[in-house]
């Protein structure tokens, strides 16, 4: 295994795992269903990519995009991170407060095809569809990035970063304030009648979501370094869900574990069916990579038929002192 | 007819007064100009036909439903305008008609989670980690386990509310809605789709708590429970209050026997 | 000026085309209470049944038949095999627009290596250009709006005249009291998906033939319009989504007229925020996106 692919791998099963925290908190503890998810990614890419690139006349003005102001690592991150959780705002001020849940659901999906086909038609904002080039990695100023060494680095960072989502999100899960989120998922009118304020609640775990999804994305557009809307197509949020849905809906280690078993773990048998020629020229154009869309869909289907509660279920809460159950 | 306001005891300020109450759907008046007095440290039945509004009365006195018109005026205060989740927490809380635990939390997580002033219970609390919320948790747990044992619950403390009986939930559910520490509870038709044997337990509670000077506002259809338990008792059919006052005295008005209690 | 009266013509055509496809898509979720996210991917299947039977030498009317055979038994069998057993297990109706999202998904890709990602069109003489004023629409686009206004009556007819259609209304309004009242609710929810699956599947083919050319990714711009008409003409409301599809098909004409083409869509996604914001039940719901989900 070369230092090339290793650092890959592990630099993207970060991105997925902090993603995965991200939206279980909101799916899995809150049932907010947000299915632009992958568009609060991609607005904390953007964000972090133009924070950290010159102003787009440099390098011959060949792409085009807003602003360009060459700010240090680690502003572009947080750049990145601060523009998810903005944007959470007048998202969830529109869909969060009135509308029933499923209408939430399906809210967010327009918006995040709406989003993406806005982006990719404005040639100007954001690079349109060719989207942006040349994103210089963190610290590049510094260390040669081509070196093993910057490379390493960059998965401590990430690293780093996915051990600050974990604890942000273990903290909010087994917390009297996750319990009131678990309670407002379960029923919100009760929660209400118990004093809870569900728009409060859902606003303010849109907008940590938000935060979380935005830096991910600023993770991920450092390393590779360009970002454009076919990376951030709605179906992406799809395989997030399926990788919290097959993880356990509410419980973070199966946030991980889902992030590592479905995004990552598409990622590398696509990886590997490229590298076996004789699997990838199978079929028409594009059979292998629809197939893997097909299974994804199975994959969902099939837990929420078969094991709704996923590999991790969410964890019963016992608390010290409690009597022992009469069945064990 | 006498208005409730009439008959309501002078001595004492009743603990919530609802004027010309009016809720409207599309059309059709479940509520129409209710007027209401719920003494304090009694328990107020109210009773009706099927359809007469008196579970549309409490959704609208808790705030779960917004009123059409009409001033709620709890504790000397005015909640008119006021969200369902503020009142609850000023100690104005409700129960539910139909099971309304949350399934996937623990019976004592469901009444924990009810409890005000935990410090764990806002986002930047809850960031500052376990030591800082701590305390609050142990004192609540504790708190909470008192109530389980004096309803008969405590085996049942880390059992997942979804797989209690009918009678368990409801049992769940005032326990829960007495975390708040409420100073008026309404109940909607507690006995319903409740063991009978459950049902006598849950009669000794709500006698125990009207005890301790609680205030209790009840929907219920069992006209001998109501005769038992309340001390007063608001007749509604078709959207307004048509008589008030002791079961008894009740029986003896020709209009409310007709209307409802022997038909 | 001109520009604008053509655009209205246009117009004519575009809001014809939703509205069969958004009475479908808000009948189902009306009766079945169901939010079915394949409905896009349903169309596009459906005018690709149409496109290969136009390419084997069929004409495309034909092919609208066929088309519309295509998505009520597609819709049928969906409903049959999938979410039916998942209602029957208790699914909540968050769980149900999940499992249609990933149907969706399934279907979209179980397509894409079969039609492949370039763009088509039917083989069809769109005849000769009528003309009234500055307007200036094709034979076959007068017969699209012919086809809406009958099938519209027809849905009218429907479920103002038919026992099957007092019995969808019934079956919306409370599924359990029209059982108790002796309603075969299950037939009727049988019949409001080959039903719905056929204006669906019409809708397809339709749409399809109204755009010079189409492609696999039209399937999520179809159930974004979809969507559009039928939230803001109140969700569930057939009369509702007529006049939803009257707004958003003039409204998406008129503003490619003035700005741009490529911009349908989001002018239809800045129509759906507004009526979220401001009206979230819709021109005409009695029960909307307010109502709590049961």
């Amino acid at each position: 295994m070369n230092t090339y692919y290793a650092v890959n791998l592990l630099v993207y099963a970060g991105v997925d795992i902090i993603a995965c925290l991200a939206l279980n908190l909101q799916f899995g503890v809150s049932g907010i269903v947000n299915f632009s998810f992958i568009v609060f990614q991609a607005v904390g890419a953007y964000a972090a990519a133009v924070l950290s690139m010159p102003p787009d006349t440099a390098n011959g003005g060949f792409q085009h995009y807003i602003g360009g102001y060459e700010l240090p690592f680690p502003i572009p991150w947080l750049g990145g991170a601060i523009a998810g959780g903005l944007l959470a705002i007048p998202v969830g001020f529109v869909v969060l407060r009135k509308l029933r849940s499923d209408y939430q659901a399906i809210a967010l999906l327009v918006l995040s095809v709406i989003a993406n086909a806005v982006i990719t038609n404005a040639d100007k904002f954001l690079g349109g569809a060719a989207g942006i080039a040349l994103v210089p990695p963190p610290l590049s100023d510094r260390i040669d990035p081509n070196t093993e060494s910057y490379q390493y680095l960059y998965v401590g960072i990430t690293a780093v970063c996915v051990v600050i989502a974990l604890v942000v999100a273990n903290r909010i899960v087994n917390s009297p304030y996750g319990r009131s989120l678990r309670a407002m998922r379960e029923r919100e009118l009760a929660a209400t009648a118990i004093g809870k304020n569900p728009v409060q609640l859902k606003m303010t775990i849109f907008i940590v979501g938000g935060l979380i999804a935005g830096l991910s994305g600023g993770i991920l557009v450092g390393f590779i370094q360009v970002w454009a809307p076919s990376v951030w197509l709605y179906p992406e949020t799809i395989i997030l869900f399926a990788a919290i849905i097959v993880g356990g809906r509410g419980n973070n280690i199966g946030a991980i574990l889902g992030a590592l078993l479905v995004p990552v773990g598409f990622e590398e048998i696509t990886r590997f069916l490229n590298n076996s020629p004789s699997i990838a020229n199978l079929g028409p154009p594009g059979l292998i990579p629809a197939l893997q869309w097909v299974a994804i869909g199975l994959l969902i289907i099939g837990f929420l038929w078969f094991r709704p509660e996923g590999v991790r279920p969410e964890s019963r809460r016992v608390f010290e002192g409690a009597p022992v159950r009469e069945d064990r | 007819m006498l208005a409730a306001t009439e008959l309501a005891p002078a001595a004492e300020r009743p603990m919530l007064v609802a004027s010309d109450i009016h809720r409207h759907f599309e059309g059709l008046h479940a509520v129409d100009g209710t007027s209401i007095d719920v003494p304090a440290g009694k328990i107020t039945g109210l009773i009706g036909p099927n359809g007469a509004g008196k579970s549309t009365l409490l959704a609208v006195l808790a705030g779960t439903l917004p009123a059409t018109s009409g001033t709620i005026v709890f504790d000397g205060e005015d909640v008119t305008s006021s969200p369902a989740y503020k009142r609850a927490r000023h100690g104005l809380v409700r129960t539910f008609q139909l099971p309304s635990e949350f399934a996937r939390l623990t019976v004592l997580e469901n009444l924990l989670v009810a409890a005000p002033k935990n410090r764990g219970d806002t986002l930047l609390g809850a960031l500052r980690g376990r030591s800082y919320w701590i305390e609050d948790e142990r004192r609540l747990v504790q708190q909470a386990r008192a109530l389980l044992k004096r309803f008969g619950m405590s085996a049942k403390e880390s059992e997942y509310a979804g797989t209690m009986s009918g009678g368990q939930k409801r049992l769940i559910e005032i326990m829960r809605a007495l975390m708040l520490g409420p100073r008026l509870l309404l109940l909607d038709e507690p006995m319903s789709g409740v063991h009978p044997k459950i049902v006598l337990e849950i009669q000794h509670y709500l006698e125990d708590l009207r005890a301790e000077g609680l205030t209790i506002l009840m929907v219920e259809h069992e006209l001998h429970m109501v005769e038992r338990l309340c001390d007063t008792v608001v007749v509604m059919a078709q959207g307004k209050v048509i008589g008030s006052g002791t079961m008894s005295s009740l029986r003896r008005q020709r209009e409310i026997v007709d209307a409802y209690l022997v038909g | 000026m001109d520009l604008f009266v053509a655009a209205f013509g246009f117009g004519l055509v575009s809001m014809s085309v939703i509205a069969i496809a958004a009475v479908g898509f808000t009948m189902q979720f009306g009766i079945t209470n169901m939010i079915n996210l394949a409905y896009g991917e349903v169309m596009i299947s459906s005018a690709y049944v149409a496109y290969y039977l136009n390419r084997a030498g069929f004409t495309i009317w034909f092919g609208m038949v066929a088309g519309a055979l295509f998505g009520a038994v597609f819709s049928f069998l969906l409903n049959r095999i999938l979410y039916a057993p998942f209602l029957r297990k208790g699914t909540s109706h968050l769980g149900m627009v999940i499992v249609s999202l990933a149907v969706s998904l399934m279907i979209a890709n179980l397509l894409l290596p079969i039609v492949g990602y370039f763009p088509v069109s039917y083989q069809e003489d769109p005849g000769r250009l009528i003309r009234w004023g500055s307007i200036a629409l094709t034979r076959d686009q007068f017969i699209i709006i012919g086809i809406a206004v009958v099938l519209m009556l027809a849905i009218h007819a429907l479920l103002t005249y038919t026992r099957l259609g007092k019995a969808m209304r019934a079956t919306a309004a409370n599924p359990t009291l029209a059982r108790n009242c002796g309603i075969p609710t299950q037939r009727v929810i049988d019949a409001v998906w080959l039903i719905t699956g056929a204006l669906c599947g019409l809708a397809g083919v339709v749409a399809a033939l109204d755009s010079d050319s189409f492609a696999i990714a039209n399937g999520a711009t179809f159930l974004i319009t979809v969507l559009a008409a039928a939230v803001l003409g109140g969700a569930g409301q057939p009369y509702g989504a007529m006049i939803g599809a009257v707004l958003i098909g003039m409204i998406t004409e008129l503003s490619a007229a003035a700005w741009s083409p490529q911009y349908k869509e989001v002018v239809a996604f800045g129509i759906l925020v507004l009526v979220m914001v401001l009206r979230p039940q819709g021109l005409l719901a009695k029960r909307g996106a307010l109502a709590a989900a049961g």
